[in-house]
């Protein structure tokens, strides 16, 4: 057969990848400068085309996110908050425990949880409060206006008003042990992945439950596209999009994309303008997809290890994609 | 795709019965290896070459409608979080709070597929107080099912006891598990080598120790509630008949046995499959062929409470592939949910 079919990948020609021999733990783009970052399983965080190291933390970076003004802020297994832009500056110390998440809002807000903790610090480092949960907490989450801050755990979620004078959470209840957490857009929901291979969301206006399953394994990543009109998931063979629009989700199917090679959706993250997904899947395909039409740009070829971070710039021009084994592809889509 | 699993050692005891004596052994010998170690609260411990991780013991209903399935949500973050890491690790030792059940560690290994993706559970090694064990078996279930768990025990403290009474301590553990390896020592003072890396749940290495204790009868002593079955059958076993009817047992049974562990051999199949389960949740795989000549004897034991010999003995039976229908029907039904 000599006519196989080749698809031409993107990042032959839009785009440029490094090796850097350390699990990816996340991708971003700084608020500032618009640079690349990742932050690494050794420790380092890498900045911009040269993917210049920084040494972070001692251990792995554990949790990675653009920082609310400039440069990236991670959590490590060496207890620390750090954030790193021209270099790496510790902004807390917790002791011994792991800080496992990390959320930043461009309000200048800042979010670390470590174990049942979630520490909110503000634009120049200093503690703002510490609320405490019932159990560790395995996702936080701003809304968009910066206003609220969700924190799942076991047995639900938590919901908390960053800026109250007295701290009560409300508390969003569904049993099970629940970890990944998004905001809707316009801040009416809140999702989380659970361990059951399902996902659990809350209309916040009525405490409605939205109960989302079928999932051959967990969640990790997900996201609403732009205007909040899809919930895309990782972790089936194919990006599952759940519809906020038209009374869904509640008793509608998903939208299946890209499916169809057995090889399960590991990574994602949708496009800042269009309803428009990049997904990453665990043998290293990376591809874009059109939500409304259902089409397919590939963009890189299985390279083997799966993908665990995918990043757009803000204006949505640039993407970025990391795996387990330490490759880092981005590409650039904007004029030339 | 194949990958190195993390081996990982728990070790259980109940308070004052040596455990931390021996992590700290472990964690201060020379081994030039390097084990991340988690731990429920920092003592003194911390060696240079190890990583010590701090956490607690959050244990969680999965919501599969089985209550007994339990598992250590700490544990599924904290095996994520070292899977990032640079640099491979030589194991994970886990060590439980005295009181602990240890059932929901095992079974965390079972239930999350990114932690099978990462990890094996190598052993449960449960350190056991030889002078206080019989007073703790009295007023504790927690001491019972730690020694049920366990694929090695340390008797500890054996300077404290007479002859006799270490005898009557070892009658009353082999009543509970008779398939557990058993270490005698001082001040926790046995071999490391001993102690990781041992390949426990390399279930051939379990059921070749088994004929010293495979007398044909039950292992229940009326002191105890935690019995022990053994069955052997050297008829080939129909796979398909062998899943349903264990699945059945697991299914109505899984809370009172602790664990089941079996080598099967079946029709028309080359192959060694090992079959395991905690509780509810089992896990199985074909781990070699069979040599030459090598008698085709399937085995499976069960340790729990309340366990009907006959019944499991006849089950298991009628799963070989020339047992006769009716009598496969008969024994899978005696299992199904009431219709």
């Amino acid at each position: 057969m000599s006519a196989t079919y080749q698809p031409e990948f993107l990042i032959d020609t839009r785009g440029q990848v490094k090796e850097t021999e350390a699990y990816v733990v996340g991708l971003g783009f700084c608020r500032k400068t618009g640079a690349l970052g990742a932050g690494l399983g050794d420790g380092t965080v890498r900045i911009g085309p040269d993917l210049t190291p920084h040494q972070a933390h001692e251990g792995a970076v554990l949790a990675f996110t653009p920082d609310a003004k400039a440069g990236f802020l991670t959590g490590g297994d060496d207890g620390r908050l750090v954030t790193t832009a021209e270099e790496a500056v510790t902004l807390a110390k917790y002791g011994s425990r792991w800080v496992e998440q990390v959320a930043a809002h461009p309000d200048g807000l800042r979010a670390a949880s470590v174990g049942k903790a979630l520490h909110l610090l503000d634009a120049k480092g200093e503690a703002l409060k510490s609320l405490t949960h019932p159990s560790t907490v395995a996702g936080i989450a701003f809304d968009a206006k910066g206003k609220r801050v969700a924190a799942s755990h076991y047995n639900g979620a938590s919901l908390w008003f960053v800026n109250a004078k007295e701290d009560k959470a409300r508390f969003l209840e569904w049993k099970g042990s629940h970890a990944a957490i998004a905001f809707s857009p316009d801040g009416t929901h809140v999702v989380t992945a659970m361990q059951e291979n399902a996902l659990h969301g809350w209309r916040l206006a009525d405490g409605q439950h939205m109960r989302m399953s079928g999932y051959p394994s967990k969640t990790r990543s997900m996201g609403f596209t732009a205007k909040g009109r899809w919930l895309a998931t990782s972790g089936a063979e194919s990006v599952v999009l759940w519809p906020f629009f038209g009374g869904g989700p509640m008793g509608k199917a998903p939208t299946e994309l890209a499916g169809g090679d057995g090889v399960f959706c590991s990574a994602l993250a949708c496009h800042p303008q269009h309803e428009v997904v990049a997904a990453g899947f665990e043998d290293g395909l990376v591809l874009i997809a059109e939500v409304a039409s259902g089409k397919i740009l590939p963009v890189a070829p299985p390279a083997g290890a799966p993908v665990s971070a995918m990043a757009w710039n803000a204006a949505g021009t640039q993407l970025a994609f990391g795996t387990e084994k330490g490759l880092i592809g981005w590409l650039d889509f904007s004029a030339r | 795709m194949s990958q190195t699993l993390l081996p990982v050692t728990v070790l259980t005891g109940y308070l004052g019965a040596g455990k931390t004596t021996l992590l700290n052994r472990i964690l201060t010998e020379q081994h030039g290896k390097k084990y991340a170690v988690v731990i429920n609260e920092f003592g003194e411990l911390g060696v240079d070459n190890d990583l010590v991780v701090d956490a607690d013991e959050e244990v969680f209903e999965m919501n599969n409608g089985c209550i007994c399935c339990t598992v250590r949500g700490d544990l599924i973050r904290i095996i994520n979080g070292l899977v990032k890491r640079k640099g491979q690790l030589d194991g994970i030792i886990i060590e439980t709070t005295g009181l602990a059940d240890p059932a929901p560690v095992a079974q965390t290994f079972f239930a999350d597929d990114d932690v099978k993706k990462a990890a094996k559970l190598d052993s449960i090694v449960t350190v056991v107080d030889a002078k206080n064990l019989i007073a703790r078996l009295a007023d504790s279930k927690e001491a019972e099912e730690q020694i049920a768990f366990a694929d090695l025990i340390v008797l500890n403290k054996m300077d404290l006891v007479s002859a006799e009474e270490a005898a009557e301590v070892e009658r009353r553990i082999r009543a509970i598990n008779p398939w557990a390896e058993l270490l005698h020592s001082v001040k926790s003072d046995v071999p490391i080598a001993s102690v990781l890396g041992r390949e426990s749940f390399n279930l051939e290495k379990v059921l070749e120790r088994e004929p010293e204790f495979l007398s044909g009868e039950d292992h229940h002593s009326h002191d105890s509630e935690v019995m022990s079955i053994s069955l052997s059958t050297d008829k080939p076993l129909d796979p398909e008949r062998f899943n349903a009817w264990i699945g059945q047992v697991l299914a109505a049974k899984g809370q009172d046995l602790l664990r089941t562990k079996g080598i099967l051999a079946y029709q028309g199949d080359d192959r060694v499959f090992a079959f395991q389960a905690v509780h509810m949740l089992a896990d199985g795989d074909f781990i070699r062929d069979w040599k030459a000549g090598e008698p085709r004897v399937s085995r499976i034991v069960f340790i729990g409470r309340d366990l009907n010999r006959p019944q499991l003995r006849r089950g298991f039976e009628a799963c070989a592939a020339e047992a006769a229908t009716s009598a496969y029907e008969t024994e899978l039904a005696r299992w199904s949910p009431p219709a």
